[in-house]
């Protein structure tokens, strides 16, 4: 493939102010054009791809193949390959068709592993809960190295999994990918960048990994700092962030000043203007604005207000604690939360915290202060327009394009894991109900004060969703099957004999699990039959392709816990109440949703509209901006969603009456 | 029960969960936009009704009640 230079090409090359250590160390292949390159100073060994044709910027500009003003050191440069101005380029494997220009240094320094196996200090910013970063890191083996120190077992095994991967990854070359473009960037040591990748002035990338790829190109913008560092594909990095020992997960975006240090963003966030450190941003968490500092926090699904705060030390033995944010949550401009604290999932917490609590028990809440006190009221968020929104729009805003996936995924609010949480939280408010003095204003639980007057109402509001939920899931069963005869029917409904009411439902990274599962996998890892990152992600996703039987299972289990429902008693009246129950509950829940959206159009909502105008033209305006309820896409999806409950309601119940007996 | 003695215990429940003097309270007072209660104090005027008169309401129906007029009809309807 490749030949030594011939004599004509080393005296066109030199005539063309090109020049080398030793003309017998560098190659070239065919068809080969000297006369395409000039001022390019060489040494070590080069290899030269074929330069005959052309290389294209984008789908507008191409230049002819060649080398201009570089010097290149131990490289091997693919075919028709542009590079020009490069003031080092040394020890690299250029991809083909990849556009190189105006950079100062791109090299490789000794070896390195790219920012593979550098380790970065999650949650606990002074140590304890490192995480080792890879290329391969999903939200769900991050969990494990990050949540299972009290396993320290799984811990050394995982790392060890780890260290094999970075060990293959170590190289004293570094690539660029093919079709990659590089262009107006200073420095770019130790840092391997996949294909399609497309860089832009940035300052420094030192230490790291851009997996690039056709179907999911990553772009690095303007001013862009990252020392020991993953990007994975999909991903935008932009405005002059800087990223310090973070990871980068698929379909990212980072920009607008946003500095990072020691964390790790998971698929489909985005940070812009703030500062993180030492967070786990589980998929889809979103800070959008300036002076928000997330610190030593786990978050996913999560909704940042601008200057939102959090404080990880108590001024005594340093910035050794750290919070939770469960998926769905969300926190209001200036507020605050000291660490440690546990806030549950789909929760919206308001104002300023000045004592640590745990409302993990009480998921879709409103946490808020009143009179200096943090003030729980549970449920009350269960209902809103923002949280059914955000159901629907997560995954239509799943930026990942690449074909594999590293992040499992989980969307539904309503799941065995919120479901299971909500059936606690229900019955501890009928136990707080019963035992506390009708004299008494507040209840407090776990560092929150409770309204004692919301006890029973946020409870019926908690089975309010836990009966849509698991009747659903009967309703969800039946519809997919013939129903001929009544024990036909308890044969259809009959769940999994391995899953319990009691089986305990955890959120790893996004990804929804039976805590047995995770533990099988767990052991699997302990005792080595688990022995590759591959394989470990591939359990990962058994487990994730199993979530819905299993949760059908617990769904059945529980109903029967709950409702004292038995499948194995299933009579045609139980079965039209169990479907009744269904529609009623989601008739009721979806009515409360439209009622909270009918705020956002309300007379307080028209307030800054037609700010010069008589109430006609506000009204105008009002709607000519924001439309009217009606028409309000969200708002007619909610009616229709109504109108197809009514129909599947009224199929089932006619296909159950037809069941004989 | 009259619908007298509804109205006063109403205004009671709500001088006392939003912290106003029930003398500010008109019949045909709005919750919101005349007595300012935001989302989170009308579920609680709700939960504190029902534990006034021994009810339990339907919260979605009860959600769409606006004034003190309608909450007197609308507790009628549970007495």
């Amino acid at each position: 493939m490749y030949r030594p230079l011939n004599l004509q090409e080393i005296k066109t090359l030199e005539l063309r102010g090109c020049s080398s250590e030793n003309w017998s160390s560098i190659e070239v292949r065919d068809p080969f054009c000297a006369g395409r390159l000039r001022n390019v100073k060489f040494a070590g060994n080069v290899q030269l791809g074929s330069n005959d044709g052309f290389t294209y910027f984008n789908e507008y500009i191409s230049k002819p193949s060649g080398i201009t003003n570089c010097f290149v050191k131990n490289c091997i440069i693919g075919d028709n390959v542009f590079l020009s101005d490069i003031k080092v380029l040394a020890n690299y494997r250029i991809g083909n068709y990849a556009f190189i220009e105006n950079v100062g240094n791109l090299a490789l320094f000794g070896k390195t592993a790219f920012g593979n196996g550098h380790e970065i200090n999650i949650l606990n910013e002074s140590g304890g809960r490192e995480l080792v970063i890879f290329d391969k890191l999903s939200s769900q083996i991050a969990y494990l190295l990050v949540v299972y120190r009290h396993n320290p077992e799984l811990i050394n095994k995982l790392k060890l999994l780890i260290s094999e991967y970075v060990t293959s990854r170590l190289s004293t070359t570094g690539t660029i990918g093919e079709y990659t473009i590089i262009q107006n960037s200073q420095q770019i040591i130790n840092t391997e960048i996949g294909s399609f990748c497309k860089i832009t002035g940035v300052l420094k990338l030192q230490e790291g990994t851009v997996k690039s790829n056709k179907s999911a190109p990553v772009f690095i913008g303007e001013g862009v700092t990252a020392e020991n560092f993953i990007i994975l594909s999909g991903s935008k990095i932009d405005g002059g962030a800087i990223l310090t020992s973070t990871f980068v997960g698929q379909g990212v975006q980072i920009g607008k000043q946003f500095s990072a240090d020691n964390s790790a963003f998971f698929s489909n966030c985005e940070a812009y203007h703030g500062e993180a450190c030492s967070i786990f941003a589980g998929p889809y968490t979103v800070t959008h604005h300036k002076s928000t500092l997330l610190i030593a926090g786990m978050f996913s699904f999560y909704n940042a207000g601008s200057g939102t705060n959090q404080s990880n030390h108590m001024y005594k033995l340093g910035p050794v604690h750290h919070g939770i944010v469960e998926r769905g949550s969300k926190t209001g401009s200036f507020s605050y939360m000291l660490w440690p604290s546990r806030v549950g999932a789909f929760t919206v917490v308001m104002d300023k915290h000045t004592g640590n609590f745990d409302s993990s028990g009480f998921p879709f809440s409103y946490i808020s202060v009143e009179n200096g006190k943090s003030v729980l009221t549970p449920a009350m968020n269960l209902f809103t327009v923002g949280t059914a929104r955000d159901s629907k729009k997560w995954p239509a805003r799943d930026q990942r394009t690449d074909v594999e996936k590293t992040d499992l995924i989980d969307y539904n609010i309503f799941n065995p894991c919120t479901i299971q949480k909500m059936i606690t939280a229900a019955r501890l408010l009928e136990h707080l109900y019963r035992t506390t003095s009708d004299n008494r204003e507040f209840i407090y639980h776990k560092g929150l004060y409770i309204n004692r007057l919301m006890l029973r109402t946020s409870k019926r509001l908690y089975e309010l969703a836990i009966n849509l939920y698991l009747c659903g899931e009967i309703v969800k069963k039946l519809e997919q099957q013939k129903l001929n005869k009544i024990e036909e029917v308890k044969e259809i409904l009959r769940p999994l004999k391995n899953v319990h009411h009691s089986s305990c439902w955890v959120d790893i990274g996004g990804m929804i699990a039976l805590r047995d599962n995770l533990n099988d996998l767990t052991e699997s890892v302990i005792t080595g039959k688990t022995d590759t990152i591959e394989k470990l992600d591939e359990e990962f996703r058994n487990i994730h392709s199993g979530c819905e039987k299993y949760s059908y299972s617990w769904s059945i289990n529980t109903l029967q816990e709950v409702m004292g429902i038995d499948i194995n008693t299933l009579t045609k009246t139980t079965l039209t109440e169990l479907v009744s129950t269904w529609n009623n509950s989601t008739i009721k829940f979806n009515k409360m949703v439209l009622k909270d959206a009918e705020k956002e159009f309300d007379q307080m909502s028209r307030i800054a509209y037609g700010p010069d105008g008589d109430e006609n033209e506000k009204q105008a305006d009002f709607e000519s901006v924001r439309g009217k309820y009606e028409s309000n896409s969200f708002i007619a999806g909610i009616q229709k969603e109504l109108q197809n409950t009514e129909e599947r309601y009224n199929e089932l119940l006619k296909r159950i009456e037809k069941l004989p007996g | 029960m009259e619908k007298v003695a509804i109205k006063n215990s109403v205004k009671k429940v709500v001088a006392k969960v939003l912290k106003i003097a029930e003398t500010e309270i008109a019949d045909n007072a709005n919750y919101i936009f005349a007595l300012g209660a935001d989302s989170m104090q009308r579920m609680l005027l709700i939960a504190a009704v029902e534990e006034e008169f021994n009810i339990e309401m339907d919260v979605e129906k009860a959600q769409e009640v606006q004034t003190i007029d309608g909450a007197v009809d609308f507790i009628s309807n549970y007495l």
